[in-house]
């Protein structure tokens, strides 16, 4: 069965750091006065995070951000990508087809109708990307039938009397 | 689970348990097995996990190629998607400011410039501010069916509208809550290139004091040929009519001669008209939709001052026309000294 080695703490990583930037931008769509970004030309990102499309269903998408990489840390998390339950990785592969289907609608709103970049989104744009990669990718080994029953603890399975019950350990 | 109580062919046999060890040590020790497909002489036919993996496998490929056909799919559209933007841009940007959405904080500071601004410019600017023309006497403006009425008539390219649509943008803002105004600049082949500015194409102004309607005869997008602006706006009939009685030189002593109506004209319920720009556009040279909003607090700022100034003199004007409603813009001091200068009554 094949493993996964890079990929859970990469992710992770990236969620951490969408998150951050995520907090950041949703402070500055409050409070425009702390938003560190140039503000002339293509890149704007007052203009962009001012705009019009900057609020889905009365949610500023800088929030959609911060609703997005929270549970995204979680899943994330080594121990979520070890888990056998399936609707675990279901739920990852879920969010990430999201998020960058998200990321799409976003770009082009900045490009057609803003007519502005803000660079700190693009980062979360660049972010959300990746992790769709890594997540998009491992599903088929997270997914396929039997993954993660090898890395259950041994101590778990083997019963009290000692006895019956066999746990295959990788030679 | 692998069933492996039948020890394998050929493989590495268990470790048998020793007398001293536990029953979980013997437990692990009886269930090791040969590991997966891969070891040498494993003739015996594989444990289940094995018979999994080898089904999987071919799954896992076509997971994988769908994964990744995925990952090229949202590539495809994102480079698409950009190289449409940047071609598209290229073509137009090259020629005029793109109209767009007005920024949230740019239309807050706007419509939020503090009273005390007001009221501490009054009239007083350090760039010159003209005043507007007072025409007593005439019947109230009524348009779409409504009473009293402002009309704007300009174009996006014009710099001198540029520089007007501020102090009008302000002013109304006091009257009531703008919709749909979109920022855009001027010209960038024509006098004071590419001044920042709104665009009152499209835009409205939701009041229960005043009606509003402006007409933005041509855009800022030069033609091919090089002959004028692209057409935007055409003014109604009930408009045209209001425009050919109020631009001519009966009212307006600085008409043209030749019958054309130049760009800015304002008729604030037709006892107030402006001709022309307030202020000298040049002003705004160099300054972002930003900066010029964002100064609206400091009345200090010079170009502040003009705005303000010019947006009291209208407000005067709308005053009138409301007869002083809302009271607290009609009877503030800023307000109050801008009608005495003109002579007015507003509020």
């Amino acid at each position: 069965m094949p493993t996964l080695r890079w990929q859970p703490i990469s992710t992770l990583v990236l969620s951490v750091f969408g998150l951050c930037v995520s907090i950041y931008l949703t402070i500055t769509h409050f409070d425009t006065k702390v938003l560190a970004c140039a503000s002339n030309g293509v890149i704007n990102c007052e203009k962009v995070t001012q705009s019009p499309q900057s609020v889905i269903f009365h949610i500023p998408v800088a929030m959609l951000g911060l609703a997005f990489f929270v549970p995204m840390i979680v899943l994330c998390l080594p121990a979520a990508w070890r888990t056998a339950t399936r609707w675990v990785h279901l739920a990852r592969l879920a969010m990430a087809i999201t998020g960058v289907a998200m990321v799409v609608y976003l770009i082009t709103a900045e490009l057609f109708a803003i007519k502005a970049i803000c660079l700190w989104c693009t980062s979360v744009h660049v972010i959300t990307f990746i992790l769709f990669v890594i997540i998009v990718t491992a599903a088929p080994i997270v997914l396929a039938p039997g993954y993660g029953d090898d890395l259950i603890d041994e101590d778990e399975v083997i019963s009290e009397d000692g006895g019956d019950r066999r746990i295959e350990v990788e030679g | 689970m692998a069933d492996s109580t039948t020890p394998a062919k050929g493989g590495n046999t268990p470790k048998p348990a020793t007398g001293d060890q536990s029953a979980k040590e013997k437990s692990k020790a009886a269930s090791r097995s040969v590991s997966g497909g891969t070891s040498k002489g494993g003739n015996t036919p594989r444990p289940v996990k094995g018979a999994q993996e080898v089904a999987a496998a071919p799954g896992r490929s076509r997971g994988m190629l769908i994964a990744w056909g995925a990952v090229a799919l949202v590539v495809v559209i994102i480079v698409v998607v950009v190289i449409v933007a940047v071609t598209g841009n290229s073509n137009s940007n090259s020629t005029a400011t793109p109209v767009t959405a007005t920024p949230a904080s740019v239309l807050r500071d706007v419509a939020n410039v503090p009273a005390s601004v007001f009221n501490t410019v009054g009239v007083t600017s350090t760039i010159p501010v003209s005043k507007p023309i007072v025409s007593a006497g005439n019947p109230p403006m009524t348009l779409q069916g409504h009473s009293p009425a402002v009309l704007y008539y300009g174009a996006e390219y014009c710099p001198y509208c540029a520089a007007e649509r501020w102090p009008m943008t302000v002013a109304l803002a006091r009257f009531g809550t703008w919709s749909n105004l979109q920022i855009t600049g001027s010209s960038k082949i024509d006098t004071a290139p590419d001044t920042k500015t709104f665009s009152y194409h499209g835009a409205s102004l939701e009041s229960p004091h005043i009606f509003f309607k402006g007409v933005e005869q041509y855009t800022n997008v030069p033609l091919a040929d090089g002959r004028g602006y692209g057409n935007l706006d055409t003014p109604t009939k009930e408009e045209g009519k209001i425009l050919s009685t109020y631009t001519t030189s009966k009212f307006l002593p600085n008409a043209s001669t030749s019958g054309g109506i130049s760009f800015p004209f304002v008729d604030i319920n037709n006892s107030m008209l402006i001709s022309g720009a307030s202020y000298d556009p040049n002003v705004l040279a160099g300054l972002s939709w930003a900066d010029i909003a964002g100064n609206l607090t400091d009345p200090t700022n010079q170009v502040t001052q003009a705005i303000i100034a010019t947006a009291n003199y209208m407000t005067a004007g709308i005053c009138q026309a409301t007869k002083g409603q809302p009271g607290d813009v009609c009877t503030s001091s800023g307000v109050q000294a801008a009608a005495k200068a003109l002579g007015i009554t507003a509020g």
